[in-house]
């Protein structure tokens, strides 16, 4: 089983790094091959939003850079996790422009899911997903954060799915017992 | 907030000049400027991965009053771009003291007909305003941007008649230096049809569009194509 994890932190934030080596260490100890990749450190230039993913190649960006690979391993990957800085309330810049090309592994056409309009899905599988956001503390966007992932899930349609926020003024050591807590959730881990 | 002067047209789109967010927000600018406001436009895209550029952007903020972030949504907030320009504009301004009131503006348009895909999007710069000491001016949520086709809004054509309305209206409020009223938002965030008939014609004619792009490319047999698929 393959585990890809998105690391959306800037250089430096250990709260996040220690959430990434948890996960790894959880997941190995059960025989989970894990891949955390860290997004500030590849070369992923921003979607054109030209649709060419869509119209030219489908499901494959245009862009000839590590976009490509992060989508690669995302839908060949049996867990995707989101690591980010809550970022007024959503996903810092380093994460989205890693989401912002994933998008060919949906189609471009439309169709009704829960009463809204959203693309039909272009693979047979997708990964379950984990979405962790880092808080600062003196704000609370908790409550916007969790309503973009669920938002998320309505696109990406996972098998399974886990949203949560850490807050950084947590004790560290309480790293583990949060990050087993997601895992077993998604029932990657019992 | 007193008489505001200058006018910062920011433009979350990767587009560009051909975007339907640079059409959105030219239209309301170009209000503001028949008040005799002093508009300027800066694209985020082009500015936030260089020094000089990020330079140009911060001195481009600070000389505003009034800031109109424009911007699509992507994936169910903004484009990656778009959330740079805030986080430097939010470190910029963290270690400054400000001084002069400053409003910020935001005008997101999605393809999906319901504007209530974009509320999300919106309450994240509402809380980049809050955290970056802007006076929060209001949002305006275009879906089905589809209609808009990027071409500039025109007041007397029934597809863009509300929207073009409400920003009109908005630009009377923000050239007193007031947030946008809530009548100017509903009504620039209004379809001009129904969202039934919206959502019908978005599978109907949105699935035909695809289709005409990809034929376009010679695509249209990979339409479905799983490049990635495991095992393969």
């Amino acid at each position: 089983m393959k585990t890809v994890i998105f690391d959306g932190a800037k250089e430096g934030d250990l709260t996040i790094k220690a959430i990434e080596k948890s996960i790894t260490d959880q997941l190995t100890e059960k025989g989970w091959e894990v891949e955390p990749l860290e997004l500030r450190n590849m070369q992923i230039a921003a979607c054109l939003g030209c649709f060419g993913c869509w119209v030219k190649t489908p499901g494959t960006c245009v862009i000839n850079d590590d976009g490509r690979e992060t989508t690669r391993k995302a839908i060949q990957s049996d867990l995707m996790v989101w690591l980010t800085p809550v970022t007024f309330g959503g996903y810092s810049s380093e994460l989205k422009k890693a989401l912002d090309r994933i998008i060919p592994i949906l189609l471009p056409y439309f169709q009704s899911y829960h009463g809204q309009i959203h693309h039909k899905m272009r693979y047979k599988k997708y990964p379950k997903l984990l979405v962790i956001g880092v808080q600062e503390p003196g704000v609370d966007y908790e409550e916007t954060f969790m309503a973009l992932a669920e938002r998320n899930m309505l696109n990406f349609r996972p098998p399974a799915y886990a949203v949560s926020v850490f807050q950084r003024a947590k004790d560290p050591k309480k790293i583990p017992v949060f990050v087993e807590e997601q895992l077993k959730k998604l029932e990657v881990i019992s | 907030m007193s008489q505001p002067r200058n006018v910062l047209l920011l433009i979350g789109s990767p587009r560009g000049e051909g975007s339907n967010s640079h059409m959105i927000g030219k239209f309301l600018v170009d209000k503001l400027e028949e008040k005799s406001l002093v508009s300027e436009e800066a694209f985020a895209t082009r500015l936030v991965n260089t020094r000089e550029g990020t330079e140009r952007l911060l001195k481009s903020v600070d000389n505003a009053d009034i800031i109109v972030l424009a911007t699509p949504m992507y994936v169910d907030s903004l484009p990656s771009p778009t959330i740079k320009a805030m986080e430097l504009i939010h470190e910029h301004r963290k270690a400054m003291f400000p001084t002069k009131s400053q409003m910020l503006v935001a005008i997101i348009n999605s393809g999906f007909p319901e504007k209530e895909q974009i509320d999300i999007a919106l309450k994240i710069i509402q809380n980049f305003a809050q955290d970056s000491n802007f006076k929060w001016g209001g949002g305006i949520r275009v879906g089905w941007g589809m209609a808009l086709n990027s071409e500039p809004l025109n007041e007397k054509k029934g597809m863009t008649r509300k929207l073009t309305a409400g920003l009109s209206l908005a630009s009377v409020n923000l050239s007193e230096g007031h947030p946008m009223s809530e009548e100017a938002k509903d009504l620039a965030s209004t379809l001009f049809i129904s969202p039934f008939l919206a959502k019908s014609m978005t599978r109907l004619f949105g699935n035909r569009g695809w289709n005409k792009q990809a034929k376009d490319n010679n695509a249209q047999t990979n339409m479905y194509d799983r490049p990635y698929e495991p095992n393969q």
